[in-house]
């Protein structure tokens, strides 16, 4: 990683559409995940295998930490935080395939990921408490906030893009450093630190952008909030 | 710094597409079967909740019907010790009088036996008597066996009652004197005499031999008869006997 990182280099067009290496790697994740899953699924039972097992495992922790964090059932939310920690991690990972820069070391992927949160925060506050109720939501705890909470929403959504932008990218840098100037066994720490930390920020994303859906659906339970609050 | 808006607009795209797979193939299945199992062993925990409801309905219906058993088998106990006392008491009962029964026919047997025993002896006794009687007469004058006896042999017909008398004065009535031997012409001549006059007329005699008279005279007529002989002495001795056995306690 020589260039720029706040500059997406194309790695080919497909017509008049520009498609840069973080798309390819994406498809590529999207494909290797994909295929990964439904191999894993095929052969479900009641009797599960030690691949179910880690499946079901993570999924219960998912479902586990949506209901600890947003206090509602995890049904509706756990498709995209599942998604959104899956990907991150994957991607982060992916630096560790020689050649392969990760997605989200690039401004444009973590934009759209914040910005996907940002907008699943709206459609789910919506849905759930409607248009005058989610907007009666930046009155709160008075009108004098409203500027600062529609900051806050901006704000936060930044703080999505460069806390994971700025801690991929500063590792892919590290990473490249110390590959050009020490030899092969020398980087295997700093690529082991890249692992947890790729493990550390796909959490934290997720773990963000379940704040922020809770914020938007908070104060407004639904029955199956509070069947799931009871003990 | 400048953004690419194409692949802005290819990884929304991407992400997009990776959430609908995921949840297509990854996180729906696996949710499903976890709920599904869920629901398999609450299915397993609601039989076994039943079964152990059934068990328990069946322990408590064993338990019912043995008490039921028991109270069936205590009263049955009851009724059987009851009828056992019943029967025993019944057979004691029946044994006791039974018991008296059969000690009532051996002492009445003893009695009759002892009855038979003392007839025997007495005729024994009476025949003993009559013999040593007979050999005592043996020893007296031929003439004492008939002459002794005239003078009671009137008085007997003296004891008479007096229609009984008057029927033995009609002319015509035979008297049937019996005696222990043929009688000698004196002999009949004395007792014919001796008895005309206690009756005060003639009269038909017809004398009878008969042995066991011992020693004596018997006078039979169709009413009367006077007996004063040995043997009719030893019979109302033994009839005397008879009664004060009969009357001792």
């Amino acid at each position: 990683m020589n260039e720029s990182p706040l500059l997406t280099p194309t790695l080919f067009h497909a017509g008049p559409v520009p498609i840069s290496g973080a798309v390819v790697v994406t498809w590529l994740l999207v494909a290797v995940i994909t295929t990964a899953s439904w191999a894993l699924t095929r052969h479900l039972s009641l009797r599960p295998g030690k691949a179910q097992c880690v499946l079901e495992l993570f999924v219960e922790t998912l479902d586990n930490q949506i209901r600890d964090t947003m206090q509602v059932q995890p049904e509706p939310y756990r498709a995209l935080i599942g998604t959104l920690f899956l990907y991150i991690l994957a991607a982060n990972w992916s630096s560790l395939v020689p050649g392969i820069e990760p997605p989200t070391a690039r401004l444009e992927t973590d934009i759209v990921l914040a910005m996907i949160v940002l907008l699943a925060s709206i459609g789910y506050g919506v849905a759930t408490r409607g248009v005058r109720g989610y907007l009666r939501t930046f009155a709160e705890p008075s009108w004098v906030m409203i500027p600062l909470n529609l900051v806050e929403q901006l704000t936060r959504t930044f703080s999505l893009i460069v806390r994971l932008f700025g801690n991929v990218m500063s590792g892919v840098f590290v990473l490249g450093i110390t590959l050009s100037l020490a030899g092969l066994l020398v980087p295997i720490p700093f690529m082991a630190l890249d692992l947890l930390t790729g493990a550390i920020q796909a959490y934290i994303f997720s773990v963000l952008a379940m704040v922020f859906l809770g914020a938007a659906v908070e104060a407004h339970p639904t029955p199956k909030t509070l069947e799931n609050k009871e003990p | 710094m400048a953004l690419d808006w194409w692949t802005l607009g290819l990884q929304t795209l991407n992400v997009l597409v990776l959430i609908w797979l995921l949840s297509r193939f990854l996180l729906k299945p696996i949710a499903a079967i976890i709920a599904e199992r869920q629901q398999a062993a609450s299915r397993l925990l609601d039989d076994a909740a039943t079964a152990k409801d059934e068990a328990r309905q069946i322990r408590d219906a064993a338990e019912q019907a043995r008490a039921e058993a028991d109270r069936q088998r205590a009263a049955a106990l009851h009724k059987a010790e009851h009828d056992a006392d019943l029967a025993r008491r019944q057979r004691l009962q029946e044994a006791g009088a039974e018991i008296e029964r059969r000690h009532q026919q051996a002492q009445e047997a003893l009695d009759a036996e002892q009855q038979m025993l003392q007839t025997a002896i007495e005729a024994r006794a009476g025949q003993l008597a009559l013999a040593i009687a007979d050999k005592l007469m043996q020893r007296l004058p031929a003439s004492a066996r008939v002459e002794g006896f005239i003078d009671g042999l009137v008085e007997g017909l003296e004891t008479l009652p007096a229609e009984t008398r008057q029927t033995l004065s009609h002319p015509g009535v035979s008297l049937l004197l019996k005696v222990p031997r043929s009688l000698t012409d004196a002999e009949h001549g004395a007792c014919s005499a001796a008895l005309q006059r206690a009756l005060g007329h003639p009269l038909k005699l017809e004398v009878s031999v008969d042995s066991g008279l011992i020693a004596g005279l018997e006078l039979e007529t169709e009413h009367a008869a006077v007996r004063n002989s040995l043997r009719a002495d030893l019979a109302r001795l033994e009839t005397e006997m008879t009664l004060n056995d009969l009357q001792r306690p």
